[in-house]
């Protein structure tokens, strides 16, 4: 294959792959337990907000949960890039260095205590998910220690939040921990509403902010000294990397659960896609991701509807196997 | 340019640099030499920054380190590491395009028209264009090796800092950096500081040596004349070696008497009879079996007499391009005495050193053993006088050897014996 051939195959990939978010929405809005038509869909969906029973369940059930689904997606795809740059390593994802365990335990804790407001578990989980990303950065003074020792701080942390966690579980009410082992798995159906704007928002920011390091990212990926000696402030670069990243987890846990998979594996299929560099990859993988977690999550409420699967079930089932498949067509790409 | 007083390093579990005061010069090539473990790539990133000294001061054009900001710095100096392995599968474009860093004007972009330059002619130097579209992760070593120099090219800095950069590299590589390090230096006076292992090379191409000891001092900073002397090295290296002059550059070169001997002559005494070359081989094996030697009447300049003169053997001298006088011969003929064995092993036989076969027959009648190499009758350019004085020594009792191996078996018998 020549050059051209490559570049303009590439290129039509990658007008698709912009809208494929609009696509998935579509998907999610035509799936679950009442069949809607596809015609029927647009006309509903043109016709705007309203009081029909068809009305509100595409308005105000399925199209908010579409977006939180988008929002959880890109958050955890942005964070996964971040931390496989920043900790140049390919196994890293957003719950790497102890905020999943940070955050489940926050999120657990608020359960146990017989918390059921919508607004405390996220809010718990959020604060959770930080403290520990704080504790392991602080316990490896990360602005000058290596990639390895951070990792391995975090996993410390990981564990330490772990046992926490399982020990809050043996004490707990039985349908307490029927309700926590929902939200570990990862659940979309836990949040307000109301936070989904906030959330979007929160999330924009993170992404501008995040690409703006797009090059800092790249120099990052060749290991600390050859950045520092290219001209990179190491230090100052990854504790901004550090917080955006942590702060994008933070958000996508406290409103979702331990949603699996999303982070690990979209940055790869957006990497074999688009290449390494973090200008493209950034953008495409928020887009990619948040596609994936949507049509994971209209799947997940559909096949045993009106019974729903952990989301994180369909994203791992759906996922490794078409990652697989990629990485048999491109070969050794890493 | 740059000054280092008094520095002082260590990590925390051994102590590496102290109190270590050099400087290095605006535009010269300074080569970093010494053992493993002496801290040559330690040394070097204190220079650059990446390590900070516990005690004692770097300066950049008299500016103290630590108060050059860190894009400032990476336009002053350009570092290739000794290797990068990196997860990610960067095209090589790319990764040389991370050079333009250090000048980026905006967030999202290096690629401003003379960052595109810069990028190209590096691509161009290095001669990696055919695989600027490929991923590094593709590579091998040696072509690595290239995109990162590629990469500090791309940095356009006056000073490059190059850290075993030419380790993996092919002879013809190795070559065609060299010369562009020299180019580099010649051209657009880049200061350039390198850690080699190649000692030759580097006695070749620098203005300045260092030669670290095993602890980090300073055993010599100065020409390589003046640093690679065969005490030196033996001293800091602890290897048998000699030092002797490039035929072609006249840089010093080292001759590494690594002992492959197969036999030993424990000190056996022998002298040696050549001269245009025939006594090299079989004078270095014959050190290496450790035999006492000694080796004349050679004229001065002979490629044999220099060899001698190298391994320290004691010789017996005539000037340049005469015929051997009767003083010289008399001269040989006491230090033929001496010996245990007298070797032959001058192949061409003219009327300069006819007499040499005098000294044999003389040999012989003392009762001292005479071998003769490989004698050939149309070797022989005396009007077969040579070849017949020859045939003599050989019924007077010279023993006629095939080969320089069959030589050393023999003479291994003598030793024993």
């Amino acid at each position: 294959m020549n050059k051209a051939q490559k570049t303009s195959g590439r290129s039509l990939w990658q007008r698709l792959l912009i809208l494929s978010p609009l696509l998935a929405i579509f998907i999610s809005l035509s799936a679950g337990n009442m069949d809607i038509s596809w015609d029927r869909l647009l006309t509903i969906f043109l016709q705007g907000p309203g009081s029909s029973i068809e009305q509100v369940i595409i308005w105000e059930v399925r199209l908010p949960r579409a977006l939180l689904a988008g929002l959880v997606g890109a958050a955890l795809s942005l964070s996964g890039v971040t931390f496989q740059a920043v900790l140049r390593n390919p196994l890293a994802d957003p719950y790497l260095l102890g905020v999943s365990g940070g955050a489940a335990l926050g999120a657990v804790t608020a359960l146990t205590c017989g918390a059921q407001s919508p607004l405390i578990i996220p809010l718990a989980a959020f604060i959770g998910a930080l403290v520990a990303l704080l504790l392991v950065y602080m316990v490896a003074q990360a602005h000058t220690c290596s990639s390895h020792t951070l990792i391995l701080s975090g996993v410390m942390v990981g564990s330490l939040a772990a046992a926490l966690l399982l020990f809050l579980l043996w004490r707990a009410p039985a349908d307490a921990t029927r309700q926590a082992i929902f939200w570990l798995a990862g659940n979309l159906s836990l949040a307000d509403p109301d936070w989904l704007s906030w959330g979007w928002l929160w999330v924009l920011i993170g992404f501008l902010l995040l690409w703006s390091q797009s090059l800092n990212l790249d120099l990052l990926t060749q290991g600390e000294e050859t950045a520092a000696d290219l001209g990179l402030d190491v230090g100052k670069t990854r504790l901004i990397l550090f917080a955006l990243a942590g702060a994008l987890t933070a958000c996508a846990v406290s409103l979702a659960g331990l949603v699996g998979f999303v982070g690990l594996v979209i940055p790869h299929i957006c990497r074999l896609l688009w290449g390494p560099g973090h200008r493209l990859l950034l953008p495409f993988s928020a887009l990619l991701g948040s596609s994936f977690l949507i049509i994971a999550d209209a799947i997940a409420r559909s096949l045993y509807a009106p019974a729903e699967i952990p989301v994180g079930v369909v994203t791992a089932l759906l996922g490794a196997p078409f990652f697989l498949f990629l990485l048999r067509r491109k070969g050794d790409y890493l | 340019m740059i000054q280092v007083n008094n520095l002082c390093f260590g990590f925390t579990t051994a102590e590496i640099f102290n109190n270590l005061s050099f400087d290095i010069h605006q535009g010269e090539i300074l080569s970093v030499i010494g053992p493993n473990g002496s801290g040559k790539s330690t040394l070097l990133r204190l220079l650059r920054g990446s390590l900070k000294p516990q005690s004692g001061e770097i300066l950049w054009d008299h500016i103290p380190l630590e108060k050059i900001p860190t894009p400032a710095m990476a336009r002053r100096v350009a570092v290739v590491p000794q290797s990068s392995a990196t997860p990610f599968p960067y095209k090589v474009r790319e990764l040389v395009a991370m050079g333009r860093y250090p000048y980026r004007k905006n967030f999202l972009s290096f690629e401003n028209k003379s960052d595109l330059q810069a990028i190209e002619q590096a691509l161009v130097m290095t001669d990696i264009l055919p695989l600027a579209e490929r991923s590094v992760t593709q590579l091998s070593g040696g072509e690595i090796q290239r995109v990162l120099l590629a990469r500090a090219l791309a940095q356009n800095s006056s000073v490059l800092f190059l850290d075993e950069a030419t380790n993996h590299l092919d002879i013809d590589h190795r070559f065609e950096l060299t010369e562009l390090m020299l180019r580099l230096n010649r051209e657009q006076h880049t200061t350039i500081v390198q850690i080699s292992h190649d000692l030759d090379l580097a006695a070749a191409i620098s203005q300045r040596i260092l030669l670290l000891t095993e602890h980090g001092n300073i055993a010599a900073i100065g020409s390589p004349q003046e640093v690679m002397t065969a005490a030196n090295l033996q001293q800091i290296f602890r290897v048998d070696v000699k030092v002797d002059s490039n035929p072609f550059t006249g840089a010093p070169q080292i001759v590494p008497l690594i002992n492959n001997s197969t036999h030993q002559l424990n000190g056996l005494k022998v002298h040696l009879i050549c001269g245009g070359g025939n006594g090299k081989t079989l004078l270095r094996r014959l050190h290496m079996a450790k035999a006492n030697l000694t080796a004349g009447p050679l004229n001065q300049g002979d490629s044999d007499e220099t060899t001698a003169n190298v391994l320290n053997v004691p010789v017996v001298q005539e000037i340049p391009f005469s015929p051997f006088s009767k003083n010289t011969l008399a001269t040989a003929g006491q230090f033929i005495a001496q010996t245990d064995v007298l070797v032959v092993t001058t192949r061409w036989w003219g009327a300069g050193n006819l007499p040499c076969l005098d000294l044999a027959e003389k040999a012989i009648q003392q009762g001292t053993a005479v071998f003769l190499l490989s004698q050939q009758q149309d070797q022989d350019y005396t009007g077969g006088k040579a070849w017949d004085k020859i045939q003599q020594l050989q019924q007077q009792g010279a023993l006629p050897v095939r080969n320089e191996e069959h030589l050393l078996d023999e003479l291994e018998k003598l030793t024993a014996a």
